[in-house]
């Protein structure tokens, strides 16, 4: 994937205008979701100033992880934006979606894919906006906790904390949702089935590290 | 006791490294819907595109092709040339204050034999020193080596070997060699420094290229010479070049005028004109503000 994507970079810098194409269909989905969690319902305008940005820049990429510099455009159009607004919007959880994902695997499938992206975002950006960021950048635009850490100024220790706690925050949200239904799983027994893993008491002493 | 921080009772993910281990996988694709409700989550944020999230797809490719087509460069481009420019008018500066001196020195050399003073050689120690120097922008890299040597053979053997060096140098890549007019004015005195019959042949090598194209031609070059260079290569310069020049019509008293006066429009001669354009042109881009944000991005957030 990353092979591929700088080897269009070097078409698109050349002016191979299918080459910028792909770049957009390979970049803009994570674009729009990294976005929408910023600004809410703006986050296609704001692409849209990320895109021109981005080919307007494009001939002074000069390498690097191209899904980094991108995505510190588009984080920056946000930042302008909200800057902007002297607000940050805030998505409503939409109670659908609680259900729809804390439920079962069967509500999932009838649910469909497309409302279940929509859902997990919402939900991703009710997290703190540091916490909803780094589990974006890492688990959407699929950078690494160092990368994302230099989009975001922050060290990449920062980042994995404040990833590991959105996605614990993300977890108890469905969980507490979960156990108002009387059908949700009782306390201390197991609800599903789990990869294997056992509670590792001395991992947790290190679950929660202070973040500055 | 386990979480004590947290009054909630999700035991998922127990750590960090599972936490890294799911955000890793949220992004592979699965066979099957995974059972832990948080892997689903993140696969669902995940997820391939939809169609309506590629629906400024055609808008994108208008940008880029409309950045494609723009005539002005990339802006972190234009300021790289503008630092770039800055530094090197520094060391122009620096050379052309080096090359007066070497230029006054060898004057004063020549002057020894030539008891007569001549107002044209007192007047080109400090007609550079001055006028380069502050203005700066006016010069162009490559004039120390082009000048320094050029130089020297007023007083020597005279080599064509000073411009290649010089000539590549200056930061206008895929462009013509812009001789700068220190760099002429270096080229013009070892031309003169030739015997006459060997002028015409030295003309044809590469190193006099600037000064044939400054002059406009080959066969103009002894006139632009003479009239940019005072006769102060008495040894070396038949008598007849003695009677042209003006005192006050120095070439270094030219030469600062581009960047001391950039909106001059009456320049004199053809390479001041273009030493003119050359000297305001980087200074009068204009800075664009966009520019800096462009080069922002990596430059802030890279650490």
């Amino acid at each position: 994937m990353t092979g591929e994507l700088n080897e269009a970079v070097t078409a698109a810098q050349a002016g191979d205008e299918e080459a910028f194409r792909f770049l957009y269909r390979s970049l803009q989905p994570g674009l729009l979701r990294y976005l929408t969690a910023l600004v809410g319902v703006d986050a296609e305008d704001v692409a849209s100033e990320a895109w021109l940005q981005i080919s307007r820049d494009l001939p002074t990429f000069a390498g690097g992880e191209f899904r980094a510099w991108t995505v510190t455009i588009a984080r920056n159009r946000a930042m302008d934006h909200l800057r902007r607004q002297r607000r940050r919007p805030s998505l409503p959880v939409p109670v659908q979606a609680l259900s729809e994902l804390a439920g079962d695997a069967d509500t999932e499938e009838r649910a469909g894919e497309t409302i279940g992206t929509e859902s997990a975002l919402a939900m991703i950006a009710t997290l703190p906006p540091r916490e909803a960021e780094a589990v974006l950048l890492r688990a959407v635009i699929g950078l690494d906790a160092q990368t994302a850490g230099r989009v975001l100024g922050r060290r990449p220790g920062a980042v994995r904390t404040a990833a590991h706690r959105g996605l614990r925050r993300l977890a108890a949200m469905m969980e507490r949702h979960d156990q108002s239904p009387p059908p949700a799983t009782a306390e201390g027994a197991p609800p599903r089935p789990r990869s294997g893993r056992g509670r590792q008491a001395p991992d947790t002493s290190r679950a929660e590290p202070a973040d500055g | 006791m386990i979480f004590p921080r947290r009054p909630d009772r999700s035991d998922r993910p127990v750590d960090r490294d599972e936490s890294e281990r799911l955000l890793d996988g949220a992004a592979t694709p699965r066979p099957a819907t995974p059972a832990d409700p948080l892997a689903r989550l993140l696969a669902a944020a995940a997820a391939p595109p939809r169609p309506g999230e590629l629906a400024g797809e055609e808008q994108a490719l208008a940008a880029f092709r409309a950045a494609r087509a723009a005539p002005a460069p990339a802006p972190t481009r234009t300021t790289g040339r503008r630092l770039t420019t800055g530094a090197l008018a520094w060391i122009a500066g620096v050379a052309a204050t080096a090359t007066a001196g070497a230029a006054f020195a060898a004057v004063t050399l020549d002057r020894q034999d030539d008891p007569t003073p001549r107002p044209g050689t007192s007047g080109a120690g400090p007609g550079p020193t001055g006028g380069s120097s502050p203005t700066g922008t006016g010069t162009r890299p490559g004039t120390g080596p082009g000048t320094g040597t050029g130089s020297g053979p007023g007083s020597g053997t005279p080599t064509p070997t000073p411009t290649p060096g010089a000539g590549p140098t200056p930061g206008a890549p895929g462009g013509g060699v812009r001789p700068t007019p220190a760099q002429v004015s270096g080229l013009c005195r070892a031309y003169l420094a030739k015997p006459a019959g060997q002028r015409v042949t030295v003309l044809r090598t590469p190193g006099f290229r600037p000064l044939v194209e400054a002059a406009g031609g080959a066969e103009r070059v002894d006139g632009y010479c003479r009239q940019m260079v005072p006769p102060s290569g008495g040894d070396g310069t038949p008598g007849p070049d003695r009677t042209s020049p003006a005192p006050g019509g120095t070439p270094h008293r030219t030469a600062p005028a581009p960047g001391a006066s950039p909106h001059r429009s009456k320049p004199a001669t053809g390479p001041s004109a273009r030493a003119t354009r050359a000297a305001s042109a980087p200074a009068t881009r204009p800075a664009g503000p966009e520019s800096t944000a462009g080069a922002q991005p990596t430059a802030r957030r890279t650490d």
